[in-house]
């Protein structure tokens, strides 16, 4: 999705769609939100519990941030239009909002899932030290996937539409 | 129906000698009829004005041109190629390389920089970092914007909007400009300066240039004038 797409051109394109900090803010602070809780009550649970929670995380952030990525270009629809008049591809802009989302998202989880983790702990979850690290390293993976997956489900149907 | 007068009718169309070839063009917005057989060509080099009345569909053929909107039927070659059959993308980068548009309306980006906004299309064509630079700076000194490359856009006047426009048509050095109403809303200072550009600069010399307009002052400029005669009902 990346191919062909610099650095600084993602950037630009991302400040032209009005990608802002508070876009970056509400997709770092929900992932982290649905990222701590699953990290805590995974340690609470069983497997079929924390297979439950992992699906559960995977299925909010992912209909979060597929809506976010939606907004970003409905909202801009007519600087999309601006932009694809001087060349601009779809792959390109698309690119430059699925980057610009994805690693607020990461780090988001990341973060959340740090302190899940302790309050689990704290709350009296009975996993040793690998069962915890196990935990927190899923629930990133799964929370990121699902970040990733929104962000690129939400492009695609803003693109067919 | 409008109908045009005709350039180069019926003429072969040897590959390389024209820059916009039409074939049997016809354009339609539902049941309104714009243009229902456009047959033409475009030299290379030449610089055609076209005039008309106000929703004549003078905008409408430039688009087409610019391959932003696609004919009813018939097929429309610029530099040889036929961009009726290309996709949104396939059309995005060719426009990147072969057209400067002007447009009517602003389109430039109102968060960005003047020198971000002349640079996106090099962005899009791939070119480099450093040419990009030195692309940027030759094109906004030939303009007369330099001294405003670090301004936001939001804050220029609608003169100064049109110079940025100007210069990020040209910044890609594209073989055919096109330009929608290029001198209008703007004062007799700024409109000297655009006519000036397309006298024959440096910045403009060789092109095709497509140019609609009402001011006569633009139309003594072209070697071709094409006029819409008849309003669409």
């Amino acid at each position: 999705m990346s191919r062909g797409v610099s650095l600084q051109e993602g950037q630009l394109l991302a400040r032209s769609l009005n990608v802002s900090k508070s876009t970056h803010l509400v997709v770092a602070t929900v992932a982290a939100a649905v990222a701590a809780n699953a990290a805590a009550a995974i340690q609470l649970t069983g497997l079929a519990g924390q297979v439950a929670l992992l699906s559960l995380i995977f299925v909010t952030l992912a209909l979060g941030t597929s809506a976010i990525s939606s907004d970003i270009y409905t909202r801009s629809s007519q600087t999309i239009a601006n932009l694809r008049s001087i060349g601009a591809s779809s792959r390109s802009l698309s690119s430059a909002v699925f980057f610009s989302v994805i690693g607020y998202g990461v780090a988001g989880s990341a973060l959340g899932a740090g302190v899940g983790a302790a309050m689990g702990i704290a709350l009296g979850g009975q996993g040793g030290a690998v069962s915890v690290l196990v935990a927190v390293v899923g629930v990133i993976l799964a929370s990121s996937a699902a970040a990733a997956a929104g962000v690129y489900a939400g492009v695609r149907r803003t693109w067919r539409n | 129906m409008a109908q045009l007068g005709i350039l180069q009718r019926n003429e072969s169309s040897a590959q390389g000698k024209y820059s916009v070839e039409l074939k049997h063009v016809a354009k339609s917005y539902g049941d309104t009829e714009i243009y229902t057989d456009l047959h033409f060509q475009l030299l290379k080099g030449t610089f055609v004005a076209l005039v008309g009345p106000i929703g004549s569909g003078k905008t409408t053929m430039l688009n087409m041109f610019a391959g932003l909107e696609r004919p009813s039927s018939g097929s429309i070659l610029v530099m040889g190629r036929d961009i009726t059959r290309m996709s949104e993308d396939e059309l995005g980068g060719f426009r990147a390389s072969t057209i400067g548009l002007v447009p009517q309306v602003q389109t430039l980006i109102p968060e960005l920089t003047v020198r971000e906004n002349v640079e996106l299309p090099l962005h899009f064509a791939k070119v480099d970092g450093e040419s990009r630079q030195r692309k940027v700076d030759y094109v906004l000194e030939k303009v007369g914007i330099r001294g405003e490359a670090k301004r936001t856009v939001s804050t220029l006047s609608v003169g100064e909007k049109q110079m940025v426009s100007f210069a990020r048509a040209m910044v890609n050095d594209p073989p055919i400009l096109l330009l929608d109403e290029p001198t209008e809303a703007l004062d007799p200072l700024m409109a000297e300066v655009i006519m000036g550009l397309l006298r024959g600069d440096n910045l403009t010399l060789g092109r095709t240039i497509f140019v609609t307009t009402h001011d006569r002052r633009v139309t003594e400029l072209a070697r071709k004038t094409l006029r819409v005669k008849k309003t669409i009902p």
